[in-house]
């Protein structure tokens, strides 16, 4: 497998804190990577620097070969950068059907996209979520896991070769959480994306990563498969407990 | 026999074999055929009727002209600008100065002008990338106060105390009266086609990019929108659209103060056209306009001095009754649209 992103020392502070320091760390294309640690750890803050919404003090962020540590966060998307929210964000004055569009129209570019291609696309994307029937519904007056899935289909309807995704599973209750994981293997299947999966439930990443990295105030501790992760000293210690296999 | 029969969303008419149904339910009036055709009747019926009321209409015409771009601008830079009449201000006397230092006339004066507030409207472009919020509404406010402070400091130039005289009018046919019937019909024509351009742009897809930076504009940044850029564009253009009606205030009154256009009354207008109208829903801001205009102008007969207090306070209780204005009543009906459309955030 080819490197899609490789993250080379990268820093970012806050004034005084140091919330990513020398981080480094590639991700391979085609694989689920996933992203652990305790909260603080910079988790967040990695993924806004990967966007394009933070700035790193130093280091260097390369995607397939291009050179994208001063890119914006447009350019990124353009490239095949895609990223959802923690807490979701969507246009609330949109319908479901047009957030999608919007999507579709701004991500990468395609050659003569008429509004009506976008249209029809966007279509595609939210058949593929499951909201197809609410289609022409305000984003404002969705659900929870509606809003969840409408980031996901927004963010695949810019068609990126990379998505990161940010706690898919927070506030979703067991069956809804169970459909995420579901759509989000098929959408790595049907759609060919690299999935970087940040995540606080374990067993979910232990089924569904290729790869974990686990970082504690902002540096990397450990690299490599779930087993080995989970195993690892360091990981338990700063993060997972000693008993976490009888709460995940 | 001729049956007529009115139905809750449509009216029927029976002759024989022949039906013809008329949608009087307003959603599917979209054919705007027949509001163009009231507009366009109007000032022909006012000649006859009073002509004064023709005044009236123009003024009417130039506020809905200044609030369409004034939406678009909102919706484009997810900001409300609170100086719109300063760019009314910049084509005003580039229109006034070039006419009356060189005798031209408007049509010679109107690419200037156009030109001068594109240039204005680059040069503080950059404030709808830097300033949001309340930072941004200051320094949007503050612009057309300076501008004016200008005007009478370099009183030589702009005559900021007493204005601005011998213009060249927009026409002279020799009749006062048959004057103002054409430009009537004159300001008609813009506003039109502001409304026309704008609603097709809000249609489009770029009126979608913009409805997503007026929604959420970091969000916008990460689905791949050049919200820079986009901003920029849309303020720059809504500006000039803006500059325009400056323009013809100038060559139509053939004088132009900055006592009349760049201070708060004049401003006040504008925004309840925007509002009143429908929150910044372009259509509403042709039923604001009017509705301002007919409203001030009935009250200056009615109530002379004690007008310029009651008709804010009038304005304000219309704000606070009908929050979503006057086209909301409308919009009711048809809640979630198909397309985008412009909100302020509150």
């Amino acid at each position: 497998m080819a490197e899609l992103l490789i993250v080379d020392n990268i820093t970012k502070t806050f004034g005084g804190i140091v919330a990513v320091h020398n981080l480094s760390f590639s991700i391979q294309e085609g694989e689920t990577l996933g992203f652990i640690g305790p909260n603080g750890a910079g988790k967040s803050t990695v993924v806004n620097v990967l966007s394009g919404y933070l700035e790193a003090d130093s280091g260097k962020v390369e995607m397939n070969g291009v050179n994208i540590t001063k890119m914006k966060p447009y350019q990124r998307v353009h490239i095949g950068l895609a990223r959802t929210y923690q807490i979701p964000r969507p246009f609330p004055e949109l319908t479901a059907l047009t957030s999608v569009a919007a999507s579709a129209l701004c991500g990468k570019k395609r050659i003569n996209q008429s509004f009506e291609d976008a249209l029809v696309e966007a279509t595609h994307y939210l058949e593929f979520v499951g909201l197809f029937s609410k289609r022409n519904i305000l984003a404002r007056d969705l659900t929870f896991y509606e809003l969840r899935m409408l980031e996901l289909a927004r963010a695949l309807a810019t068609t990126p070769k990379l998505l990161f995704i940010d706690e898919v599973m927070a506030g979703l209750n067991p069956p809804e959480a169970n459909n995420a994981v579901k759509l989000i293997a098929r959408a790595k299947e049907e759609f060919g994306v690299t999935v970087f999966w940040i995540e606080h439930v374990m067993a979910v990443l232990m089924e569904a990563a290729d790869r974990i990295i686990a970082i504690n105030y902002g540096e990397k501790i450990a690299d490599g498969t779930p087993d080995e992760v989970v195993n690892n000293e360091a990981v338990i210690e700063a993060y997972l407990g000693r008993g976490w296999k009888t709460y995940a | 026999m001729v049956d007529i029969e009115l139905k809750r969303d449509r009216l029927t008419i029976r002759f024989k074999t022949q039906k013809w149904e008329w949608m009087i339910e307003p959603r599917y009036w979209r054919n705007s055929i027949l509001w163009v055709a009231l507009l366009l009747v109007f000032p022909a019926v006012s000649y006859f009727v009073s002509p004064g009321l023709i005044n009236t209409m123009i003024s009417a015409n130039l506020l809905a002209a200044i609030a369409i771009p004034m939406s678009l601008m909102t919706l484009g830079t997810g900001r409300v600008n609170f100086g719109p009449n300063f760019y009314v201000g910049v084509g005003g006397y580039a229109a006034a100065l070039l006419s009356i230092a060189y005798g031209w006339g408007p049509v010679a004066t109107l690419p200037f002008a156009i030109l001068t507030t594109l240039f204005a409207a680059l040069i503080f472009s950059p404030l709808v990338i830097v300033a949001r919020g309340l930072y941004y509404v200051l320094l949007s406010l503050l612009l057309p106060f300076v501008f004016f402070e200008v005007t009478v400091i370099y009183t030589d130039i702009f005559k900021g105390d007493t204005g601005l005289f011998g213009i060249k009018p927009l026409m002279d046919l020799g009749n006062a009266k048959i004057n103002f019937l054409v430009l009537a019909y004159l300001s008609i024509f813009i506003m039109i086609s502001y409304l026309l351009i704008v609603n097709k742009i809000i249609k489009s897809r770029y009126g979608l990019i913009m409805a997503t930076i007026n929604d959420d504009e970091e969000v916008a940044h990460g689905i791949g929108v050049n919200i820079n850029k986009v901003k920029i564009i849309s303020f720059v253009f809504a500006a000039c659209l803006i500059g325009i009606v400056g323009w013809f205030y100038a060559h139509y009154f053939s004088s132009f103060s900055g006592q009349t256009y760049l201070t708060f009354t004049f401003m006040l207008k504008i925004f309840l056209a925007m509002m009143i109208g429908g929150r910044t829903q372009i259509f509403g801001c042709v039923v604001g306009g009017y509705f301002v205009a007919f409203l001030e102008m009935f009250l200056i007969r009615t109530m002379g001095p004690m007008q310029a207090f009651v008709f804010p306070i009038i304005l304000i209780i219309f704000l606070f009754i009908l929050p979503e204005g006057l086209f909301g009543i409308y919009r009711k009906r048809r809640y979630r649209e198909y397309f985008p459309t412009i909100h302020v955030r509150r």
